[in-house]
């Protein structure tokens, strides 16, 4: 129903336009039946008219005057009673229009037409983005710049407003809704094809548990990034795989576990999620003792990794309590890691590394400077829950920071803007440190220190050259896509990553015949990305690339035939 | 029984019964229809249209429907009515006029008493 705020203004004022009519009929009525008397001293009557003109200008208070002749004492009784009965009439009637405008429902609908129709009106791919926050405001960000629309929800008008003062690359719609309702998700378009994800990082993570399972009932293909740091509800959803999870903890232990396996892996994800280029010494972390500061969520997620690896370490919680056998063995201390002679007690000189993980940052840039006193050389990582503070996290000189909501983003925007190399990302995390070492070797050497990554659709839209050839049956190998134009025998400085075809993934694919619909990651440089564009968009520059001569121009070669036909019917 | 009902009944059915009260006799005989009738004939059509807003069922929209059609009607006649009147046009064609768009306005009238009455057999309670 597209007139609801239509209906809601009749409905309220239903009671005000009964008193209206009714008051003015009566006063008409009156005003016709009294005889009154003309300048000649005759008895008249009113015409029903008169006294539509009389009664309407008096109730609206504008006062015109007696007409159309003076009244006679029997008229003004009747017109005194008159005026009170429809000047109030009149103002009830407008002091209810006025606030069935400015009600709240009304408003409300009124919005939300205004939403669902830029909804619709959308055309390309969209994503749904639950809440105004810090973090989603740099995801709507980078989400733009990758070209895809947003969609944005929250249940705060003042988020809303402060949201709608930001300059944003596109047009936002927005909503003031509760984003758990079915009704709202309707809304924002989830049920339409080109949306492509849910962003719901809500901070109560039953929240993200509940618009998980909502969307996967009510559109599976929309791919749902819920935050869960609560290891029940993470499991139930991996288990149920409706979403994809980001926990950042679990994210940073993954991070410390790929640090001790093979270092050369985090300078790679780190070029890829765009913080460094290549060049970058590879971080090995310390070999020793470990004193890691918070035993919470992220303090667990640590030590399963640091007893894979049997890292001495020991916790520092002030407020929670670990297993006896723990304490018992000296691996959990409760103390408050802030204060200086319990650092000393622990051993923080003979430390080699220090992890700060409470979840307050004031907390943990006091216990990094503490423990840069005791012991300048060791080794700090240390946790950022937000952003705010980020020019005093740099200050203080810390080896590796984790700052929480920088993985939201990163996570979040990569998954949806970027699903291949998200997908690289992943399948090189899972690679020994001697195939990344030499990984890292190759792209520099081929293509460059810091190499662009971009992804190239064999579809005809964006690689027409190569679509229409191998619509045709031709077969081409993705090298062709890798020679120089200026020689054919030389190669451009570009390296294929990854090949995605119908939930397969090769991983760089050499001498692979090339099928339309693939989707290919390529590390280069800018002037070689131009170059395999060139060659997958341009037929000549195809064949020259494939067989090393030139292509004849078989426009012009009609056209001369089209000549020479034509001259011999002449 | 429901007081809501009597009075929403009532006024659907005034609403005809004046207006045939109007329209009864030979069209080209003034003295045969009351100005008065025409008034209060406008007057409850316009308070059953307000009775018969916030019904949204399909039934309810076309009552409304049948009662817009009858009060447009009316409120052209009277403005016939009105302009011939101050013009001074004294045309048996302007007053056949008023009096077949009041027959208009019944039609519609009738249509919605018969709605009405359909819907209160429908009904179970």
């Amino acid at each position: 129903m597209n007139n609801n705020a239509l209906w809601i203004i009749l409905q309220k004022l239903r009671t005000p336009l009964l008193v209206i009519i009714v008051t003015y009929s009566v006063a008409m009525l009156g005003m016709v039946l009294i005889p009154g008397m003309d300048d000649k001293g005759n008895v008249y009557h009113l015409s029903f008219f008169d006294a539509f003109y009389f009664v309407s200008y008096m109730a609206s208070t504008i006062g015109f005057g007696e007409s159309p002749y003076a009244f006679t004492y029997e008229q003004k009784l009747w017109v005194s009673f008159c005026i009170y009965i429809t000047v109030v009439g009149w103002f009830y009637g407008l002091g209810a229009l006025v606030s069935a405008v400015t009600d709240k429902t009304l408003k409300f609908e009124v919005m939300r037409n205004r939403f669902r129709k830029n909804v619709q009106a959308i055309e390309d791919d969209f994503v749904i983005v639950l809440g105004y926050t810090h973090v989603n405001a740099e995801i709507i960000k980078k989400l733009h710049t990758a070209n895809i629309e947003v969609v944005l929800i929250d249940d705060d008008e003042d988020k809303i407003n402060f949201f709608m003062l930001e300059e944003m690359k596109h047009d936002v719609p927005v909503m003031v809704g509760n984003a758990l309702l079915t009704e709202t998700l309707h809304d924002a378009g989830i049920l339409r094809s080109n949306c492509k994800g849910i962003i719901a990082l809500f901070d109560n993570e039953e929240h993200n548990f509940r618009i998980s399972i909502l969307t996967k009932f009510l559109n599976p293909n929309v791919k749902v990034i819920a935050k869960s740091t609560n290891d029940e509800i993470s499991k139930s959803i991996l288990d149920t795989d409706i979403a994809k999870v980001i926990n950042p903890f679990e994210v940073f232990a993954k991070r410390v576990d790929v640090a001790l396996r093979s270092p050369h892996t985090l300078v790679l994800e780190n070029w890829i999620y765009g913080n460094s280029d290549l060049s970058e010494k590879p971080l090995y972390l310390p070999a020793g003792k470990y004193l890691i500061c918070g035993y919470g969520r992220f303090g667990k997620a640590l030590q399963t990794k640091f007893n894979k690896y049997g890292i001495e370490h020991v916790f520092i919680d002030a407020k929670r309590l670990a297993h006896h056998t723990m304490i018992e063995d000296g691996s959990f201390i409760r103390a408050n890691p802030d204060d200086k002679d319990i650092l000393l007690d622990v051993g923080i000189k003979e430390s080699a590394g220090l992890i700060v993980g409470t979840n307050n940052d004031i907390d943990n840039l006091s216990i990094v400077i503490t423990a840069k006193k005791l012991n300048p050389d060791i080794y700090i990582i240390a946790r950022e829950n937000t952003m705010q503070e980020v020019s005093v996290f740099q200050a203080a000189n810390i080896d590796w920071l984790f700052v929480i909501e920088q993985i939201y983003i990163n996570k979040a925007s990569m998954a949806l803007a970027n699903p291949l190399k998200h997908r690289f990302l992943k399948l090189i995390l899972r690679q020994k440190e001697n195939w990344t070492k030499s990984l890292i070797n190759l792209l520099k050497n081929q293509v460059d220190v810091n190499p662009l990554l971009k992804r190239i659709d064999v579809k005809e839209n964006t690689t027409y050259a190569l679509y229409h050839e191998l619509l045709k049956g031709e077969e081409i190998e993705i090298d062709v896509l890798l020679c120089s134009l200026e020689n054919r025998e030389k190669r451009n400085h570009a390296l294929p990553l990854l090949l995605y075809r119908d939930g397969e993934e090769i991983l760089l694919p050499i001498n692979i015949n090339l099928q339309v619909g693939d989707k290919i990651l390529f590390a280069c440089t800018k002037e070689s990305l131009e170059e395999i564009e060139l060659i997958a968009s341009n037929i000549y520059e195809l064949h020259y690339a494939k067989y090393g001569k030139e292509k004849e121009n078989p426009i012009l070669r009609r056209f001369f035939s089209l000549a020479y036909k034509n001259k011999g019917i002449k | 029984m429901n007081l809501d009902k009597v009075i929403s009944g009532f006024f659907f059915i005034l609403a005809m019964t004046i207006n045939f009260g109007f329209f009864y006799g030979d069209i080209d005989n003034p003295e045969l229809h009351s100005v008065y009738e025409l008034f209060m004939a406008l007057v409850v059509s316009l308070i059953s249209t307000i009775l018969k807003i916030g019904d949204k069922t399909q039934l309810g929209a076309v009552l409304l429907a049948t009662s817009l059609v009858a009060d447009i009607q009316l409120i052209a006649a009277v403005t016939v009515w009105t302009v011939t009147e101050y013009l001074s046009i004294v045309d048996v064609e302007a007053f056949a006029a008023i009096i077949s768009l009041s027959g208009g306005a019944l039609l519609a009238n009738i249509t919605s008493v018969i709605l009405y009455i359909g819907e209160t057999l429908k009904s179970k309670r």
